[in-house]
C-alpha cells in the first residue's frame, strides 16, 4: 500500500507538470492580444509594446515556457493583469469559497444518492423504486445552471428563506481567516448565527451542482445493490440468519459501494467545472468566478493558474478515490496477480 | 421407525414471471431421520436447489409460490411459522454449505468477521449474550474441527488469500458454528479438484458420524452420492422419480431417467469403458520442446519484478495427427498456459513449438495459422456473446476468411448442420439456447475456419452429465469427418479415459507422467497420476477395487495441503476455478 500511494503521489506532480505546459502552449496559441485587451482599445501602439516587454511576451515561445516553468517550481504563478496582484494570492484568496462549496455539494450527494440507491434496490419494482427512478432522472437530464436559476426564482419569489447571491451576509461582519471556509471557522469562533447563515447561503447552489450527480450516482447504486443481491454470498448470509439490516449494509453495500465511489471521484473531480456557471448564478466568490473573469480578459497568467489548481483537485479526488477503494475491497489493496 | 428429523411431504412450488405461472416443483416427498446422509440427485433444473431453497427459507417469495404441501423439521411445520420463530432455526437448527467455495464469501470482509457474524446474530436471535472472546474461541476451536491449522492467521485473511479447499473446510467450518442438527450439502467438493474433493468428501462423513449430524445432499455427482449417501432420492423434472436405500439405487434402478443418468458417467475402469485408437505415426502435427512459460510478479515502488512464477516447466511433447490428446492436472497445473501458448496467444520463456512443420515464433497471429488451429472454451454462457445472434457469431470469423455475401449464410447453415443444430437457430440468441446448443455454437464457431486442430478446454465441465455425453459423441463424430486433432484440456479423469487417446498427466508446471491413455490408465507410473486415479468417486465397488493403490507419504509428498495458508506471495492457483 505505501509504495503504491508514493508512487501515485509521484506521479501527481508529474501530471500537474504536464498540465502547466499543456495549458500554457494553448494560452499562447489562442489569437488575441492580452496586452491589447488589458489597455483597452485606446492605449497607442507603444504602450501596448511597452506593456509586452513588461510582461515578456516579446521574449521566444520556449524562454517564455522556461521563466513560466521555474518560477512555477518556486510557487510563483506570476502575476495577474486583471488585479495587478500575485495570481497564487488571487486564488488563495477565492480558494476556500470554492472548496467550501465542493465539499458541502460532494457531502450532499453522498448523503443523499447512495441511501436513495440503496432503497430503490431494497424495494426494487414498488413505487419506492418508481418514484426514486423518476427523481434521479429528472436530476441527470436538467442542466446545473438551468436548476440554479429555477431554484433561484423559487428563493426570490416564493420561499424566501434562501439568500440567491453571496457566501454570508456582510452585517454579520465575520471574517474567516482561519480556514476560511465559513462553516469551520465559525463553528471554532462558536458564531453558530455564522454558521446558519453560511449553511442557508450554500443550499441552492450546492443542490444545483449536486443534483445531476445524485440522480447518476444513486442509479449506479442502485444497479450495483441488485447485481449484488444475486451473489451467492448474500444467500449464504441470509440462511445463517444474519439479519437483512446487516446482509444490507455490511455484506451487500461494502461491496456494491466500489463502482458508485470511482462515479463520486469522477463527480467531485468535476464540480470545478461545473461551478463555473452555478458560481456565476449565484455571485460565490469562488475561484470560478475569478476564472470566467480572467479568461474574458485572457490574463494569461491567472488562467493557466486556475486550471492548474482544477487539475490538482481533479488528480487529488482520484488519488482520495483510490485510497477509499483500497479500503473498502482488499482485492484493490493486495494487488494480487501475475502479468506477464 | 422414530420421528423423522426432517419431513418434506407433497411440496409443490411454482413461479410467476411476467404473469405466467410455471410449476417447478411437483407432490416432492422425502424423510430425513437422525444421523440419516440423504441425497437429492438430479441435473440442472431438476429442481432440487429450489427444494433446497424451501428448507432452508431463502426462496424468493414472489416470484415463487407454495402451492401445496408441508415441511416439517422436528415436528414444527416450518412454513407456518412466524419469521421470528424461522430465523431463529437459521444456522442453529438448519444449516447450509453452499457450492461454490469462492462465491459464498464476501470478498471484502475477512473470513473471521464473516464467521463472528454468524455466532453473534444466531446469540442475539437465540436471547444469548457471549463475550468477542468467547466467540473467538468457539471459531478456532471450529476452524479445527475442519482441520484447519494455523486458525488466527486464518481468521485474519480474506477469503481470495486461502486456497479452494481450505476455503471450502472454512466454508463447512461456518455451517457448524451453531451447532446445527440439519446439514444441507449444495454439491460439496464440486467446484474442486478431484484430490481435494475426495478430502473434503471425507471430512464430512467424519463430521456426520462424529456429531451425530444428519445431511441432506444436493448433487448431480453419482459418484459422490455412492460416497456420501445412505439414502438415494432421483429427481427429473421437479418431480422425484425414484428413491431407495443407495446400494438399490445403484444396483437394482427401474426408473429409465436413473438407467441414463448412470449410463452417462464415463467409467473409469470395466468393459464398459471406451478405448480411442490412432495409428497414424509419421512426423508430429504438434512438437514441443523443453517448453517453459514464467511469469512476473511486480511490485514495489518502481513496479520491479519480485518474484517469478513458472507456470509451464520444461514441457516436450508429440501429437499426432489425429490424436486426442488430453492433458490432465488440476488448477494451478499449468494447463492452460500450456493451452495458451499453443494458440500464440502468449510467448514461451524458453523451448521450440513447431505446428505442422513450422516455428511457431514465426507464424503465430498470421492468418494461415488461424486457419490451423482454433478453441473451444469451457464456459459457453460467457464465450459466446450474448448480444449476437448464432448467425452473427458464426460470421465474424467467416469474414475475416475471405467468404463474402451470400457464401456467409450457406456455410453458416452448413456449421450448424455439422454440429446437429437445427438450421432455424441460426436467428437466435445465446440466452435462448440450453448450455449443450451453445457448445455446440462455439464448436460451430471454431470449426468455421476449417481448422485442423480443436483445442478443446474443458468443453463439458459446465454442462450436465447427459449433456457432456451427446457432446463428446458428437466431437467423436467430427474428428472421424473432418480429419481433426484434438487438444483436450481437462480435469476429469474419467471423461478422458473414454475420450483420448494419449494422455499427460501436469503437475505444478511439469509433465509428470505421459503416454496412450489405456497404459497410463492400467500402470500409473507416478504417485501423482495415482493419487488422482485414486480420488475419483466412481459408480460401483468393482471399479473402485480396480483404482490404484497410493500411500500416505505419496500423497504428501505430491498434493499441496489444504489444511494452512499457502504463503501471500506463492503462486497464483486457482484462477480459473
Amino acid at each position: 500500500m505505501l509504495p503504491y500511494l508514493l508512487r501515485r503521489t509521484l506521479s501527481l506532480f508529474f501530471v500537474l507538470f504536464g498540465l502547466a505546459i499543456l495549458i500554457f502552449v494553448i494560452a499562447r496559441i489562442v489569437p488575441g492580444d492580452p496586452a491589447r485587451i488589458a489597455l483597452g482599445p485606446l492605449a497607442t501602439a507603444q504602450q501596448v509594446a511597452e506593456l509586452r516587454a513588461d510582461m515578456g511576451l516579446d521574449q521566444p515561445f520556449l524562454a517564455q515556457l522556461g521563466t513560466y516553468l521555474a518560477g512555477l517550481v518556486q510557487g510563483d504563478l506570476g502575476t495577474s493583469l486583471l488585479t495587478s496582484r500575485p495570481v497564487l494570492d488571487d486564488i488563495l484568496a477565492a480558494l476556500p469559497a470554492t472548496v467550501e462549496l465542493a465539499l458541502f455539494t460532494i457531502l450532499l450527494q453522498i448523503s443523499l444518492s447512495i441511501p436513495l440507491g440503496v432503497l430503490a434496490a431494497v424495494y426494487r419494482n414498488t413505487w419506492v423504486d418508481t418514484v426514486t427512478r423518476v427523481v434521479s432522472l429528472i436530476g441527470v437530464v436538467t442542466p446545473g445552471f438551468v436548476l440554479a436559476i429555477i431554484l433561484q426564482l423559487l428563493a426570490s419569489y416564493t420561499v424566501t428563506i434562501f439568500p440567491v447571491t453571496g457566501r454570508i451576509d456582510p452585517s454579520l461582519g465575520f471574517a474567516a481567516d482561519v480556514t476560511g471556509l465559513l462553516l469551520v471557522d465559525g463553528l471554532i469562533a462558536g458564531r453558530l448565527d455564522v454558521v446558519g447563515d453560511a449553511l442557508r447561503h450554500l443550499i441552492l447552489p450546492s443542490l444545483s451542482l449536486a443534483a445531476a450527480g445524485i440522480g447518476q450516482v444513486m442509479r449506479i447504486t442502485r444497479a450495483a445493490m441488485i447485481e449484488v443481491a444475486g451473489r451467492d454470498f448474500v444467500e449464504a448470509a441470509r440462511a445463517y440468519g444474519i439479519p437483512e439490516r446487516v446482509v444490507t449494509f455490511r455484506y451487500m453495500l461494502r461491496v456494491a459501494a466500489v463502482a458508485p465511489l470511482t462515479i463520486l471521484g469522477l463527480e467531485f473531480a468535476s464540480l470545478i467545472g461545473n461551478a463555473f456557471i452555478v458560481e456565476f448564478v449565484f455571485s460565490w466568490p469562488g475561484i470560478a468566478s475569478y476564472g470566467v473573469r480572467t479568461i474574458l480578459q485572457k490574463d494569461l497568467n491567472a488562467v493557466i493558474g486556475v486550471v492548474l489548481v482544477s487539475g490538482l483537485f481533479f488528480v487529488v479526488a482520484n488519488l482520495i478515490i483510490d485510497i477509499l477503494l483500497g479500503f473498502l475491497d482488499p482485492r484493490h489493496r493486495l494487488q494480487l496477480g501475475a502479468r506477464d | 421407525m422414530s420421528q423423522p428429523l426432517l419431513q418434506v411431504a407433497g411440496l409443490t412450488i411454482g413461479f410467476t414471471t411476467y404473469g405466467q405461472r410455471r410449476r417447478v416443483l411437483h407432490d416432492v416427498s422425502f424423510r430425513v431421520h437422525v444421523g440419516e446422509r440423504a441425497a437429492l440427485i438430479g441435473q440442472s433444473g431438476s429442481g432440487k436447489t429450489v427444494t433446497m431453497r424451501a428448507i432452508i427459507g431463502t426462496l424468493p417469495m414472489p416470484p415463487a409460490h407454495i402451492d401445496a404441501g408441508s415441511i416439517r423439521y422436528d415436528g414444527r411445520s416450518l412454513l407456518d411459522l412466524t419469521k421470528a420463530e424461522r430465523n431463529r432455526l437459521k444456522g442453529t437448527g438448519i444449516s447450509i454449505v453452499l457450492q461454490d467455495p469462492l462465491l459464498s464469501f464476501n470478498p471484502v470482509l475477512t473470513i473471521g468477521r464473516q464467521m463472528d457474524d454468524i455466532v453473534h446474530f444466531a446469540d442475539l436471535r437465540q436471547g444469548r449474550s457471549r463475550s468477542g472472546t468467547d466467540r473467538r474461541a468457539l471459531i478456532l476451536e471450529t476452524l479445527a474441527k475442519v482441520q484447519l491449522v494455523d486458525g488466527t492467521r486464518i481468521l485474519d485473511a480474506y477469503p481470495m488469500m486461502l486456497s479452494g479447499g481450505m476455503r471450502q473446510r472454512v466454508l463447512i467450518g461456518m455451517a457448524l458454528l451453531n451447532r446445527p442438527r440439519l446439514l444441507i450439502a449444495d454439491e460439496p467438493g464440486t467446484a474442486l479438484d478431484v484430490t481435494t474433493q475426495a478430502e473434503i468428501l471425507a471430512l464430512l462423513n467424519r463430521l456426520v458420524t462424529e456429531d451425530g449430524l444428519s445431511l441432506l445432499l444436493i448433487t448431480h455427482n453419482l459418484g459422490v452420492v455412492r460416497e456420501m449417501a445412505d439414502h438415494v432420492h432421483v429427481m427429473e423434472h421437479g418431480r422425484i422419480v425414484e428413491a431407495g436405500p443407495r446400494d438399490a439405487i445403484f444396483t437394482r434402478h427401474s426408473h429409465p431417467y436413473t438407467r441414463r443418468l448412470m449410463a452417462a458417467v464415463p467409467p473409469l475402469y470395466g468393459e464398459a469403458v471406451r478405448t480411442t485408437q490412432n495409428h497414424r505415426d509419421g512426423p508430429a502435427l504438434i512438437a514441443l520442446d523443453g517448453v517453459c512459460k514464467d511469469f512476473m510478479l511486480r511490485g514495489g515502488l518502481f513496479n520491479r519484478i519480485t518474484s517469478r512464477y513458472r507456470a509451464v516447466a520444461d514441457v516436450t511433447l508429440r501429437i499426432q495427427p489425429g490424436d486426442i490428446f488430453g492433458i490432465a492436472g488440476e488448477s494451478g497445473s499449468g494447463k492452460t498456459t500450456l493451452a495458451k501458448l499453443l494458440l500464440g496467444l502468449t510467448r514461451a520463456s524458453a523451448g521450440s513449438i513447431r505446428i505442422d512443420g513450422r516455428d511457431l515464433k514465426e507464424f503465430a497471429g498470421t492468418e494461415a495459422f488461424r486457419r490451423l488451429i482454433q478453441i473451444v472454451y469451457q464456459n459457453p454462457g460467457s464465450s459466446l456473446n450474448p448480444r449476437r445472434t448464432v448467425a452473427q457469431q458464426l460470421a465474424v470469423p467467416l469474414r475475416f476468411t475471405g467468404h463474402e455475401g451470400t457464401a456467409i449464410p450457406q456455410r453458416v447453415a452448413a456449421l450448424l448442420e455439422m454440429v446437429d443444430l437445427p438450421r432455424t437457430y441460426a436467428s437466435m440468441y445465446p440466452h435462448e439456447l440450453s448450455g449443450g446448443q451453445k457448445q455446440r455454437v462455439a464448436i460451430a464457431r471454431a470449426l468455421s475456419v476449417n481448422p485442423r486442430i480443436l483445442v478443446l478446454d474443458e468443453p463439458t465441465s459446465a454442462l450436465d452429465v447427459l449433456v457432456q455425453a451427446t457432446v463428446i459423441d458428437l466431437l467423436h463424430r467430427l474428428r472421424t469427418e473432418l480429419d481433426l486433432t484434438f487438444l483436450f484440456i481437462s480435469h476429469d479423469l474419467s471423461l478422458m479415459r473414454n475420450f483420448c487417446n494419449r494422455v499427460a498427466v501436469m503437475l505444478r508446471g511439469q509433465v509428470c507422467e505421459q503416454g496412450p491413455t489405456a497404459e497410463v490408465f492400467a500402470r500409473p507410473k507416478h504417485p501423482y497420476t495415482r493419487a488422482l486415479l485414486s480420488a475419483i468417486p466412481v459408480l460401483s465397488e468393482a471399479e473402485a477395487a480396480l483404482k490404484p493403490q497410493v500411500t500416505q507419504a505419496e500423497r504428501d509428498a505430491v498434493l499441496a495441503t489444504t489444511t494452512a495458508l499457502i504463503p501471500a506471495d506463492g503462486n497464483p492457483q486457482d484462477r480459473n476455478a
